[in-house]
């Protein structure tokens, strides 16, 4: 039986033109591994939007990465003040993971 | 002309494009496929553009239309800002992010007008790609500016840099100019053995193009939840203001009609592709589903079906 641990799943869906703000976030509060997603339609409060590659401003990305509780709470302390300004939409969720110390 | 303008195919695909939208068609352009065009098409319009002006030389004319057109960029925001604080009601920050695109320009819009105006005998000058390259980034400054006043200083003075890069680095830009340039450098006969790929095909890929814009544009209209009345009549007054101004410019200063005509084109388009994303970087208060809406669903689609014809009208009437 494999032991596992649990630690922070953590995926935050931006704006593609955001991205790098949002890593610069992440690496702040040392967060060493993201993936970034590519989100292809969704709907929300101000309608539904689809992505294309014409205009770019309407693209959206999620990003996905796994942290201890500590960092995870770093993050979130780190992205709360943006959260309404820069229409982020933040999920965390407990996981359980192979090998803890590599997050 | 407004005949041949509406029954030429790339505004029939366009239309066809928008009504497929419309009545919910799944018709879809393959994303790759769409971005191929889109790289294509700049890379053929910036070597014609590249030629003609290696073939002219700079002339005092480049000159004054270049001038002409900063200039153009630079101001025109200012109207619109008052016009979306007054009667749009919108806040600093989202007129001052509108504004940036009003004064910016569609690369599509050019050539489409281009094509437009050469089948119709009113080829405009090759240097109007250098006019409209000049003019993607001035109103992005004047726009930030206004935008900045309804901000906190700490948020107005945060990523400029980082939004310059993302305007001088944006890759139709990039691939525009660098085109531009290789097309000045090989000049005509340079381009002899690449002719075929680039002249051939245009107008073919130019009408898959608009009907992928066609769908993009309809489906933005559709999907958006921001557009007022208010907002809808200012995204159709703007583009016949700026593109009347921006012809009578042109005509002001010596520029044939098609130059004059499409110069009030590129004063009538509003950006869609580099300045959105600048200004989602810039300033991510302002609200893109109202800059991209009014931007791509109602001036693009006004500009594409009555605006390039109206302009090219007035420049023949005034020369």
């Amino acid at each position: 039986m494999v032991d596992t641990v649990i630690r922070k799943r953590i995926e935050i869906l931006v704006d593609t033109p955001l991205l790098p703000r949002i890593v610069d976030l992440i690496r702040s509060v040392d967060i060493s591994g993201w993936s970034v997603l590519h989100v292809d339609s969704g709907g929300g409060r101000d309608g539904s939007w689809q992505h294309d590659d014409v205009t770019g401003a309407a693209a959206k990305s999620i990003l996905l990465a796994v942290a201890n509780e500590t960092k995870a709470k770093a993050l979130t302390d780190a992205i709360e003040p943006i959260l309404e300004s820069h229409g982020l939409l933040l999920l965390v969720g407990n996981v359980e993971v192979i090998r803890g110390d590599k997050f | 002309m407004i005949a041949d303008t509406l029954t030429s195919p790339v505004i029939l695909f366009f239309v066809l494009g928008f009504l497929a939208a419309l009545i919910r068609s799944d018709l879809s352009i393959p994303e790759a496929f769409g971005k191929a065009m889109s790289i294509y098409l700049m890379a053929a319009i910036g070597l014609k553009g590249g030629i003609e002006v290696a073939d002219a030389g700079f002339t005092n004319e480049l000159m004054v239309a270049a001038l002409a057109g900063i200039g153009l960029s630079f101001i025109l925001p200012l109207p619109a800002y008052f016009l979306l604080r007054k009667l749009g009601k919108l806040s600093a920050i989202d007129a001052g992010a509108v504004s940036a695109h009003y004064g910016s320009v569609s690369v599509v819009t050019f050539v489409t007008a281009q094509e437009i105006f050469t089948d119709n005998g009113l080829g405009p000058a090759g240097y109007m790609v250098a006019v409209m390259a000049l003019m993607e980034t001035p109103a992005i400054i004047s726009g930030l500016l206004l935008a900045r006043r309804g901000m906190s200083d700490d948020a107005g003075q945060r990523n400029t840099g980082k939004m310059l890069h993302e305007v001088f680095s944006n890759g139709s830009v990039v691939l525009l100019i660098g085109a531009f340039i290789i097309g000045i450098v090989i000049g005509k006969d340079g381009f002899e053995p690449v002719s075929p790929l680039f002249k051939i095909g245009f107008t073919g890929v130019l009408c898959l193009f608009l009907l992928d814009m066609g769908l993009v544009a309809a489906r933005r209209l559709i999907q958006s939840r921001k557009l007022t009345v208010p907002l809808i009549f200012i995204g159709l007054l703007l583009p016949i203001v700026n593109g009347t101004i921006g012809t009578v410019l042109g005509v002001f200063i010596g520029l044939d009609a098609g130059s004059a005509a499409i110069l009030g084109v590129l004063a009538a388009s509003a950006s869609y592709i580099a300045v959105p994303a600048a200004m989602r970087l810039a300033v991510p208060e302002a609200d893109p589903g109202v800059y991209l809406s009014m931007s791509l669903g109602i001036t693009f689609p006004f500009n594409i079906i009555i605006g390039i014809s109206l302009f090219a009208a007035i420049a023949q009437a005034m020369i």
